[in-house]
């Protein structure tokens, strides 16, 4: 069994990009998006998602799941599980990957609505989509070879055999950033495995969320093995708390994730198992700059890996860590990149930092930078942006105390702290000293170095000499560590154990003192 | 992707005679034998063999050369070196020698001092001077021997406004120091029926908004840098040439010529160029696009392409078909097949041949049996092949960087790994290949 990843759009060439144009022209805009629990579809609109670049424009109308679609959701996935199982790891694997050839045959309308919907920029949006497509296909080939896993040891007159059952019900709880890879890729691997899953997207994704299940179902999906619920924070805490879930599969923020913890750790009347959860949550990334560092490198690495999608990734760059001899030829370079950045509307090839997802983001980063500039902290940010839309101009900050939020505390926008360290030995204290370990980056020529630094930092993905985001499936396996997350690594290739359990079948096959 | 055959039917594109291309490579080869080398030279050549024999020693020196100008001093280039050394080590090989001796604490300081000297052997190799004015001796020198240049500014890459306004700027002033200088050169007819003066420039270093997926925006930023360099051209009677990158930039540096060499105000001069790249499956496409975007007579430099690792494993990486094709007997034939469609073209195109494939130029030559054509090499890896091809009393220009050694130091890791690629006619060469079957017809 081999994997490739799906060929991203190669968007140099011209056609390609009219292509993608004519995808964003042609999308019907507003798509409404329904409760779906067991195939049925509840339609009527309480909220909508609109486009972060003009507020104005309604991408979804949306229904929120009600206490009594959750129920009827978990109860679906319930009943659906035991058949979708018993089909098979291969006839789940086929299915999975029709999917992927569902989500192949739209990708340019799939990335067009996360052009929309998420103001991802193109390149972004299409791997998004291309991920997704990733996710499906590695999680049907991976639960094949765990169908087939059997390592037990085996004597004479008994017979061992381990086998990898489904959990139950699978609880998505997914984020905007990636509205389309992340909860394919959690909806994926519950199903790959033979779960029933209920998907409660992020508020403000529901569209491609929508896209997401109408694929799988299309694909052969039982419709009551995938079941969807919009809605706010309510209907997936509601869903977290049901008693009926099994797995919880998180991203979002490390509030949200302590606190679905929280919740299914406490057993709930009617419950007769444990809830696992696989959270990825925050982090607060950092990128170390050795003195023998290509800066020609590393100023466009941080530039993008800091402001690429406004910040927006649990894999950004929030700290850039610089030996104090190159720190100042850095600092200034970095300023001048800046200073080039587009800000602009995703949907113009080309721009750096599109605006960010809500008003409330939006003031939360320009908070941060307001911080910063009260503890006297030098503040650069030069960009002047659209007058429409939730745009935050990209920040490089130095100069703050120690301890400053800025530095400590996620923000989740185009923000980037520059601080100067004594040598990559202080970097890496740093580090160490930090609740997070997501990713984190080193520019280092010395081989020595780069071996030192993999084995002190506690992060899940380290990159070395090139940008610290854009993880791709079965290549570079992603989670983090510490409050960061459970320590899973997604489009890894144990990813889908957190999604069954193992029983193992010991028979004695001796009859009459005979091994049989 | 199909491959587009170039047109086949004209008289002129017919492929020469092969005896005719045999009997002037064995020619130029004899003059390159005649030129000789100093034992020094002689002595890098083989090294550079050498390390084509090894992989990770050559990756290993190669990283060293690279790291070399970010060293503190010699005691961290000497770390640096021990270990990329260490990562290179096998058992029993000189490699293990080399590592142990440069950790050691006396070692240090001089293996680093010897390091260090290498890597400025190196530089001077292939770098004319620090400097334009710096320059201005060599490159009078080579005019005297016979060889006119065109000088490369090396640098560091640029990120910001401000890089790329200063490159503009030292651009302009190469343009007019070395317009001075060579006023007073003694007349060289061969080489006087084009600009004395050539200065060959970098558009990915005029701007920092390169974007693959928004050629527009590096076009708008880059344009009035580069039409301020045409102005000057044009002003001093110099000749500017515009290098071609990786297909990242392709589209932008394309269209970016296309659009100002459209401008009235350059109609009617300066002398200006543009890069062909044979080893790009859609060359022929990219040269029908010059021809009917550029109504002036321009020059066309037709080279293989330097990009070729970084072009295949950026497709690999992304799932791309390769824009590049993946024998290199594709990439010769290719240049054959642009070479003659390319003479044809004259005179709308002044054709200038790069190469230090003997096969290649003399097939080149044995289409143009009128020598109205331009013959190129490398600073530093030509230098036997331009005194060859000087000798026969063709039109010869040497490829010159000019920088300081911190800027010099990518350009010659480049340059050396493009040389100690196995499948390099040079390292071939310098192996000692059959003249003849490195002659024969791709
Ligand atoms: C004066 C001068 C100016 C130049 N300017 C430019 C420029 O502006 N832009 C640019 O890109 N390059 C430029 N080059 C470099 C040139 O493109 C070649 O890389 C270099 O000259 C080596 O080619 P060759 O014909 O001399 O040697 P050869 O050894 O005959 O050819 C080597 C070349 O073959 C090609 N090749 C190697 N392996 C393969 C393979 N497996 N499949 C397909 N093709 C393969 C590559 O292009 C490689 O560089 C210039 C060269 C010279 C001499």
């Amino acid at each position: 069994m081999s994997f490739t990843n799906e060929p991203l759009l190669e968007l140099r060439r011209a056609p390609v990009r009219a292509g993608l144009t004519d995808a964003l022209i042609a999308l019907a805009l507003p798509w409404s998006v329904p409760v779906i629990v067991a195939g049925e579809r509840r339609d009527a609109p309480t909220f909508t998602s609109t486009d972060p670049g003009a507020p104005t424009r309604v991408v979804a109308e949306v229904t929120a799941a009600t206490e009594a679609d959750v129920d009827a959701a978990v109860h679906a996935a319930a009943r659906a599980a035991p058949a979708w199982e018993a089909k098979g790891a291969h006839a789940r694997a086929a299915i999975l990957s029709r999917a992927a050839g569902e989500l192949r045959r739209r990708r340019p309308q799939l990335a067009a609505l996360a052009v929309r919907e998420c103001a991802k920029p193109w390149p972004e949006a299409d791997a998004d989509v291309c991920e997704a497509i990733d996710f499906l296909e590695y999680y049907a080939q991976r639960a094949i070879a765990l169908e087939s896993t059997d390592g037990l040891v085996q004597l004479p007159g008994e017979r061992n055999t381990l086998r990898y059952a489904a959990r139950g019900v699978v609880a998505v709880v997914g984020p905007w950033n990636f509205p389309l890879a992340i909860p394919a890729g959690m909806v994926a691997a519950g199903l790959a495995t033979g779960n029933g899953v209920v998907l409660k997207p992020a508020e403000q994704s529901p569209a491609c969320a929508l896209a997401l299940v109408e694929a799988f179902h299309a694909a052969g999906v039982p419709p009551a093995a995938l079941n969807l619920l919009p809605g706010e924070g309510d209907v997936g805490a509601a869903l977290v708390a049901h008693p009926g879930v099994h797995t919880i599969a998180f991203t979002g923020s490390g509030a949200v994730g302590l606190s679905i913890l929280k919740t299914a750790a406490e057993l709930q009347p009617g419950q007769r198992h444990l809830k696992r959860v696989v959270a990825e949550m925050g982090g607060k990334n950092c990128v170390i700059v050795d003195a023998d560092a290509d800066l020609d490198d590393a100023v466009p690495a941080l530039v993008y890996s800091a402001f690429g999608f406004a910040g927006q990734k649990c894999s950004a760059a929030a700290r850039a860590l610089v030996h104090h001899r190159v720190k100042d030829t850095l600092l200034e370079r970095l300023h001048g990149a800046v200073d080039q950045l587009l800000i602009d509307q995703a949907e113009r090839f080309g721009v750096d930092v599109p605006p960010v997802i809500e008003p409330a983001a939006r003031d939360r980063i320009h908070a941060f930078v307001q911080t910063a500039r009260d503890q006297g902290a030098r503040v650069h940010q030069p960009g002047t942006v659209p007058p429409h839309g939730h745009f935050v101009a990209p920040a490089v900050i130095d100069g703050l105390p120690v301890g400053s939020r800025v530095t400590e505390e996620e923000i989740f926008g185009p923000v980037l702290a520059v601080e100067s360290v004594r040598s990559v030995d202080e970097a890496c204290a740093i580090v160490g000293a930090q609740p997070f370990a997501l990713t984190g980056g080193l520019f280092s020529r010395d081989p020595a170095t780069v071996e030192r630094v993999s084995r002190l930092l506690p992060v899940g993905n380290l990159y070395v000499n090139r940008h610290i985001t854009g993880a791709m499936v079965a290549r570079q396996p992603f989670g983090g560590n510490r409050l960061s997350g459970t320590g899973t690594k997604a489009g890894g290739p144990d990813y889908l154990l957190q999604f069954v359990e193992p029983r193992v079948v010991t028979e004695d096959t001796m009859r009459h003192g005979l091994v049989v | 992707m199909t491959i587009v055959a170039p047109p086949a039917a004209a008289p002129s594109s017919t492929p020469p005679e092969e005896a005719r291309v045999r009997a002037l490579g064995r020619q130029i080869a004899a003059g390159q034998a005649k030129a000789g080398r100093t034992r020094t030279r002689a002595l890098e050549d083989r090294g550079m063999e050498w390390l084509a024999r090894d992989p990770a020693l050559r990756a290993a020196l190669f990283r060293l050369v690279d790291v070399a100008p970010a060293c503190e001093n010699r005691r961290d280039l000497a770390a640096h070196l021990a270990a990329l050394l260490g990562e290179a080590e096998r058992p029993g090989t000189p490699i293990g020698f080399a590592r142990r001796v440069s950790t050691r604490r006396a070692g240090g300081p001089a293996v680093g001092a010897l390091a260090d000297l290498v890597v400025h052997r190196m530089a001077t190799r292939f770098i004319v001077g620090a400097d334009p004015g710096d320059a201005v001796p060599k490159l009078e020198q080579l005019w005297r021997e016979g060889a006119a240049a065109s000088v490369d500014l090396l640098g560091e890459a640029t990120v910001t406004a401000a890089e790329a306004d200063r490159y503009a700027r030292r651009c302009d002033e190469a343009l007019r120091t070395l317009a001075d200088a060579a006023r007073t050169w003694p007349a060289r007819p061969t080489l006087d029926v084009v600009p004395r003066v050539n200065l060959s420039v970098k558009v990915t270093a005029l701007t920092a908004k390169v974007k693959p997926d928004a050629p527009e925006l590096g076009i708008a930023d880059a344009r009035h840098r580069l039409r301020t360099l045409l102005r000057t051209a044009k002003r001093v009677g110099a000749h500017l040439h515009v290098d071609m990158e990786s297909m990242d930039s392709r589209e932008l540096i394309t269209q970016l010529v296309i659009d100002l060499l459209g401008e009235p105000e350059f109609r009617d001069g300066p002398s200006a160029g543009i890069v062909l790249q044979a080893y790009l499956k859609d060359a022929d496409e990219q040269l029908d696009q010059l021809l009917d975007g550029i109504a002036q007579p321009f020059t066309v430099r037709l080279v293989k392409g330097a990009y070729w690792e970084h072009e295949t494993v950026e497709a690999r990486q992304h799932g791309w078909a390769a824009p590049v094709y993946e024998t290199k007997v594709e990439s010769d034939r290719a240049f054959e097949c642009l070479t003659r469609r390319l003479l044809q073209a004259r005179p709308h195109v002044r054709v200038a041949i790069a190469s230090h494939n003997v096969r290649s130029i003399a097939h080149a030559l044995a289409c143009a049996p009128d020598r109205d054509l331009e013959l190129q090499v490398l600073r530093g890896l030509g230098d036997d092949l331009q005194q060859a091809l000087t000798g026969m009393g063709l039109r010869v220009r040497t490829y010159c960087p000019v920088g300081d050694l911190v800027a010099g130091m990518s350009y010659l890791v480049r340059r050396l790994l493009e040389n100690t690629s196995n499948d390099s006619f040079l390292v071939n060469r310098t192996r000692g290949a059959d003249l003849d079957a490195l002659l024969t017809k791709p």
